[in-house]
């Protein structure tokens, strides 16, 4: 029984193929072939470990490995070997790297998109199945095909707050990455020789001096791409890339505008902040106050910041209101706002008690972290852990006004953190109260 | 052992009769076979972290972006592709010769393309985003609209350029075909090349 449905299957694989995609001649694009596919695949290869390697940085700029209360996926085990405490220098690390992350991912839609269609034939060459070792090749394709679609779709989701995704956005993309970086591995390690050599077989410079009037086909190829019975060709290969280029400058041209903000910001017409928020001093927010269900009656003469010490001694709590803060020393820090969803804010002129005095009140001069409680109740990130050199710098502030004014609600009055260098979400709103830890 | 592809390594001759036989079935050297090893290894580590989260949804959205993706985008955006190719073949061809396909192409694509990527906002799906962001969802329709609205303006521009660029191409020299019809960045007009290659059919000329 076993042997007969092996031997039919043996039948089966090496019969011709059935009428339809299966055929190479259904496949009648004249630019398909490997020399297009590989241009396409070098620019893939160049970018995906940029958009890899900022989304563990953007991963280790949470730290983490400092307290469960930082980890999004506390399940990472291994996959967390690289991590190290985010320093906070150069203040604008953090916005560049999420500039970068996000604006290159969009960036890289058509290129997906151009290179998934140079290679559809592929998907449906005859035998199906050739060898184990062709198995496991084709299964790899899942971690690489649906593994790119499902890190471009939750991450370009995520960026419009549209949470549709089967999970939290964070383990989605985190582990969803690295599925998809195991795929990429494969196929590079598969790929790049024969992708050298059809770089090789034809001359860019060529190509791009190439009209559609003298475009020919690539000639059939093993790798199944290019057409056995081409069609016309209605344009040519340089014609592709163009529009593919084109594809990507539009995108850029009208998102870039939201990480580069001040007057660029509304040239950002497609993306989530691109639209300026109402008055000069003011600036992009992900989170008001109403949102996070912040009452007038908590954030009002009734606020108190409770400052606490955890020595090996015990806890020896204190309590200041917003007077006794603003009779300390004040300090003022220039800093940005930057999101993980890639938008960000100019340097913003920050007023407020550097943490490193909050913590020596406290009762701590050298601290190992701090706990920052917000008034919000639930949410991701109503509490955070801030390490020693996030406390240490001078930079670090927890915040009482903005732009020569008190805070708005919707930016964290009564007080605020503001860490350089740090993702916005650890920059938190309406604190209750900072635990310095010895 | 047809397309075994070549790794680096030691020679298959090398290796013991067992191995040998087994490679042969496998069909590809012991390199690949690691490479897929370790894949599999990795890919499976960081999946038993990810399935938890949604064991049914995160499946289905993986498989479903290839089907979506290959099964369904691809070939529905061919499909329209070609029809609007086969439509416009029957039309009398009372054009110039001049490709117009891209000047059609282009700006559907690209304003496809912003769709594709900002449809919740430019639909208005995010519900929660004014009252987090301060921002309003109306101005993504029109934003898209009028980026549309340009990127068709620009093409017909263009289109209208290469016409006349033709017709006056044309008209100096009666005899060589109608130059170089290039790709839709092509608005500037080529320098002259060589006359149309012979053969052609001229239905591609004409429309």
């Amino acid at each position: 029984m076993k042997s007969r449905l092996a031997s039919r299957l043996a039948a089966l694989m090496s019969s011709p193929p059935p009428p339809g995609p299966t055929r190479r001649s259904f496949w009648r694009s004249p630019v398909r072939g490997p020399w297009l596919t590989s241009v396409f695949g070098l620019v893939l290869l160049v970018s995906i470990p940029v958009m890899f390697v900022t989304g563990l940085l953007s991963y280790a700029a949470y730290n983490p490995d400092l307290s469960p209360v930082n980890d999004e996926t506390p399940g990472k085990g291994l996959l967390g070997f690289y991590l190290f405490s985010w320093p906070t220098h150069p203040i604008w690390l953090y916005r560049l790297n999420q500039g970068v992350h996000v604006t290159l991912g969009l960036v890289l839609v058509p290129i997906l998109l151009f290179k998934l269609w140079s290679v559809l034939p592929k998907l449906f060459e005859w035998p199906p199945l050739r060898s184990p070792a062709h198995a496991l090749e084709r299964l790899s394709l899942l971690a690489l095909v649906g593994g790119a679609v499902f890190e471009f779709v939750t991450g370009i989701l995520n960026i419009q707050t549209w949470y549709k995704f089967p999970g939290s956005f964070y383990p989605l993309h985190f582990y969803g990455g690295w599925v998809f970086i195991a795929g990429l591995v494969v196929h590079t390690t598969l790929k790049v020789p024969v992708m050298i050599r059809a770089l090789r077989s034809r001359s860019l410079i060529a190509e791009l001096r190439t009209d559609l009037a003298r475009t020919r086909p690539e000639p059939p190829d093993a790798g199944y791409l290019a057409p056995v019975a081409p069609a016309e060709p209605t344009i040519s290969r340089r014609g592709v890339l163009a529009f593919a280029g084109a594809g990507s400058a539009l995108i850029a041209l009208l998102s870039v505008g939201q990480s580069l903000g001040g007057p660029l910001r509304w040239t950002a017409l497609l993306a989530p902040h691109g639209q300026d928020v109402s008055g000069p001093d003011d600036f992009q927010v992900n989170q008001t106050a109403a949102s996070a269900g912040i009452t007038e009656s908590e954030t009002g003469t009734a606020w108190q910041l409770t400052l606490g010490g955890e020595t090996g001694a015990g806890t020896a709590p204190m309590v200041l209101n917003r007077a006794g803060l603003l009779r300390m020393e004040q300090y003022t820090a220039s800093l940005p706002i930057a999101c993980v969803e890639g938008w960000s804010t100019d340097n913003q002129a920050w007023a407020g008690v550097r943490l490193r005095d909050l913590a020596r009140l406290a009762g701590i001069t050298r601290p190992s972290s701090v706990l920052v409680q917000s008034l919000e109740r639930g949410g991701a990130f109503s509490q955070v852990v801030l390490s020693a050199g996030q406390i240490m710098d001078p930079l670090s502030l927890l915040a009482l006004r903005v732009n020569g004014a008190d805070l708005t609600p919707d930016h964290g009055y009564p007080a605020r953190v503001i860490v350089p260098a740090s993702p916005g979400v650890h920059c938190t709103k309406w604190v209750a109260s900072l635990t310095f830890r010895d | 052992m047809r397309h075994l592809p070549r790794w680096p390594g030691p020679s298959l001759r090398d290796l013991p009769v067992m191995v040998r036989r087994f490679l042969r079935w496998y069909g590809a050297g012991p390199l690949h076979l690691l490479t897929m090893a370790g894949c599999f290894a990795l890919a499976g580590y960081a999946a038993a972290e990810l399935l938890p989260n949604n064991a049914v949804g995160i499946p289905v959205w993986f498989v479903g972006a290839v089907i979506g993706h290959d099964l369904i985008l691809m070939p529905l955006y061919t499909l329209a592709d070609r029809s609007v190719l086969v439509v416009f073949r029957h039309r009398p061809p009372n054009l110039p010769a001049v490709p117009w396909i891209n000047y059609l192409r282009v700006p559907v694509a690209l304003s496809g393309l912003l769709l594709l990527i900002w449809f919740p906002l430019i639909f208005r799906l995010p519900t929660r985003f004014p009252v987090t962001t301060t921002l309003s969802l109306d101005p993504y329709l029109w934003h898209w609209l009028a980026v549309t609205g340009a990127l068709f303006l620009l093409s017909a521009t263009a289109f209208a350029l290469r016409l006349g660029a033709v017709r006056r191409g044309t008209r100096k020299r009666r005899t060589p075909g109608p130059g170089s019809a290039g790709a839709p960045g092509d608005v500037t007009p080529d320098p002259p090349g060589p006359p149309e290659p012979p053969g052609l059919p001229a239905s591609r000329l004409e429309l």
